[in-house]
């Protein structure tokens, strides 16, 4: 296939948090919300005067020093977005919102505070507690929190429109990114698809990390440009995996991957597109906000609920997905230190492989993987199994025909 | 004749098996890693063409693969295959009974599970950390100031063991000073060393869901006194191979390239 136009541009705007799209809108006067976490509705951080970052950090090296403030068995996301913090990576950021979803991300929630790692005046950082339950009481709650901690802080302090109407304006627009990713994430599930996964994505992390409305010209048009694109006449790939689990930002990762042969199909992991990348649909019986956090929660996939309802949500959400994909297989990933998907991980690659039958790789990883040698083995071997796999299951299908 | 390559670039060894059309091995040789893969490869491949006399070069190989972790810088190779499945088909073609490996290169150590065709059924690996690694006897071995086999030596003779605590490769070399300055029998650490290393390859071993029935590939493999370890923490004997042990990576790799070179010549 012939390279996407637009990939390199999208990649320049992942080399640094504070991209070209960042800046543009920062120097129009409107403010830039970072945030960490699904549990904030990033919806929300993109009304009126104000636009969502979601926070990586892909130039730190070492992160010795947020280590000493937040200690060794910590995420390493969480410490390595707080060294950069205190590099001053993010100092173009005129808040910073976070969940009490956990205890790594309050510790840094709290260290932005304590050690001032952004000099602006304005700059402050709002905190929200979340349910570990969905009731109507908790859905409740949580709005209230959404609305004390987050919006009526955004009026404020910076004067914003958090009317009805305004949040209606920003899911709008929220919406077409939606359609849009939809419709080239739908493309994955073809056999011979006019888009990798690496290039997937890479657009879809600049979703997160990008104001919307400067973005979409460049995803309208690449839009129209996959629609269009010639495939090769063999796909390039050699096995499909879905991959499952905490926080990735990481573009090595996934190279790393579809280096190894292994296309991933379907992204069911922390800012992929499941959850995150489906339209909100509202109803004019209801406020927005009061649908928007029950979608939320509803849909979310983290494995900080532990309700058994959510659980077994979780596993067959993976499963549907694996097959909505025609997925060969199923990769758990967790970042080390991450406890929610420590114990998710290990729980569920045994459920897959034991009870829904999926070939599944689970692996623990670093924040940035580049240069795991070990890494790169243990995909290839995962997708030399599964093109086996393959390989003997129409052996016995051109057997039985015969 | 057609003659099969396969070349297992390793971080500490490099290993080359040339097969002949009926899966007999002609040549082998071992070699010490250089710190360019590629240097290794071909000096690798030079040393074993040279023992062929049917052979000039790489490219008198019908078909030629690499593995290991250098494994997509083997010179003139046709493709590469992971170390994983190479080991588990080296183990396959020279005894179809076992069923399982526990293989101990210089930085990494893995479990695998063979499914009855040669193929990997499961498999488990450690991460970044060199705990349970070659390269981890070596820091112990140059720690007690001897060679490999010396170290091994040494463990056999302990009628006690001092459990070495430490995981890490640095603090565990720090641990075993300090129980040298304390005067406690060295064969006594050396035995602790080769139990600490043998738990590693328990928890490796029991996650690909290896049962009974194993053996150890690698470099490590030829190290008795973590052979007896391993066979103790895991209560089975493990299975004795007869060719060396360490070339199953390259030995697995030739004998893929002999399949799929004879079935590309048969197509």
């Amino acid at each position: 296939m012939r390279d996407l136009k637009n990939l390199i541009y999208f990649e320049g705007l992942l080399d640094n948090p504070d991209n070209e799209l960042v800046k543009k809108a920062s120097e129009d006067g409107r403010k830039a919300l970072g945030y960490t976490c699904f549990y904030i509705p990033e919806v929300l951080l993109n009304l009126d005067n104000c636009f969502s970052v979601r926070l990586r950090a892909p130039n730190v090296g070492s992160i010795d020093i947020a280590t000493y403030y937040m200690s060794n068995y910590t995420c390493e996301f969480c410490r390595t977005i707080l060294e950069d913090a205190i590099e001053g990576g993010f100092q173009f950021l005129d808040a910073l919102a976070e969940p009490d979803a956990c205890s790594a991300m309050n510790r840094l929630a709290e260290h932005f505070e304590l050690l001032k790692v952004n000099d602006k005046p304005d700059f402050f950082v709002t905190h929200l507690e979340v349910p570990y339950k969905i009731e109507d009481y908790t859905l409740d709650m949580y709005e209230t929190q959404v609305q004390i901690h987050l919006l009526d802080e955004l009026q404020k302090r910076f004067g914003t429109d958090i009317s009805d109407a305004s949040i209606r304006k920003a899911v709008d627009e929220h919406n077409e990114v939606c359609r849009i990713m939809t419709e080239l994430s739908d493309m994955r599930k073809l056999p011979n698809p006019p888009i990798t996964g690496y290039e997937y994505f890479v657009i879809n992390l600049c979703t997160y990390c990008c104001p919307k409305d400067l973005l979409l010209p460049k995803l309208r048009e690449t839009l129209e440009e996959v629609r269009n694109r010639k495939t090769d006449p063999k796909p390039w790939y050699r096995a499909r995996v879905e991959v499952v689990g905490s926080e990735i930002d990481d573009l090595d990762l996934i190279k790393m991957l579809e280096d190894a042969g292994a296309f991933v199909v379907a992204d069911r992991f922390c800012f992929g597109t499941f959850p995150g990348r489906q339209e909100i649909e509202l109803t004019d019986d209801k406020p927005a906000l009061a649908q928007i956090i029950e979608k939320y929660l509803v849909e979310s996939e983290c494995a900080r609920w532990m309700s058994q309802e959510k659980i077994q949500q979780r596993h067959d959400t993976v499963d549907q997905l694996a097959k909505d994909f025609n997925a060969d297989g199923i990769i758990y990933e967790q970042m080390k230190y991450c406890d929610f998907w420590a114990f998710e991980r290990t729980m569920a690659s045994f459920v897959l492989h034991e009870e829904y039958g999926w070939p599944v790789l689970s692996i623990d990883r670093s924040y940035r993987v580049r240069g795991s040698g070990q890494l790169r083995t243990r995909f290839q071997a995962f997708v030399e199994a599964l093109e086996i796999k393959k390989i003997r299951a129409a052996a016995e299908e051109g057997g039985a025909s015969a | 004749m057609k003659y099969f390559g396969g070349c297992d670039v390793g971080s500490t060894y490099t290993k080359a098996v040339i097969l002949d059309e009926t899966g007999k091995i002609v040549a082998d040789t071992t070699i010490k890693s250089k710190i360019q893969a590629e240097e290794s490869a071909r000096l690798a491949m030079k040393d074993v063409i040279a023992k062929v006399p049917e052979l000039n070069s790489e490219e008198d190989l019908a078909y030629l693969i690499g593995t290991g972790y250098g494994r997509n810088k083997v010179p003139f190779a046709d493709e590469n295959i992971s170390e994983i499945s190479c080991h588990a088909m080296g183990v396959h073609i020279t005894n179809p009974d076992v069923k399982a490996i526990i293989d101990i290169g210089g930085q990494d150590v893995k479990g695998i599970a063979i499914d009855k065709d040669g193929t990997v059924q499961n498999f488990a690996m450690n991460d970044k950390c060199a705990a349970g690694t070659g390269r981890f006897f070596e820091a112990m071995a140059r720690s007690f100031e001897m060679t490999l086999p010396e170290f091994s030596k040494l463990s056999l003779t302990a009628k006690n063991v001092i459990p070495i605590t430490a995981q890490c490769t640095v603090f565990a070399e720090s641990e075993v000073i300090t129980l040298v300055g304390e005067g406690k029998p060295m064969d006594e650490i050396a035995a602790g060393v080769e139990m600490s290393i043998a738990k590693r390859c328990f928890v490796m071993a029991k996650k690909a869901g290896a049962t009974d029935s194993i053996t150890l590939t690698g470099g490590c493999a030829k190290n008795d006194g973590l052979k007896q370890a391993i066979e103790q923490v895991l209560k089975l004997k493990v299975v004795e191979l007869k060719t060396d042990p360490q070339l199953m990576g390259a030995l697995g790799a030739a004998e893929y390239a002999r399949q799929k070179g004879l079935a590309g010549a048969a197509a």
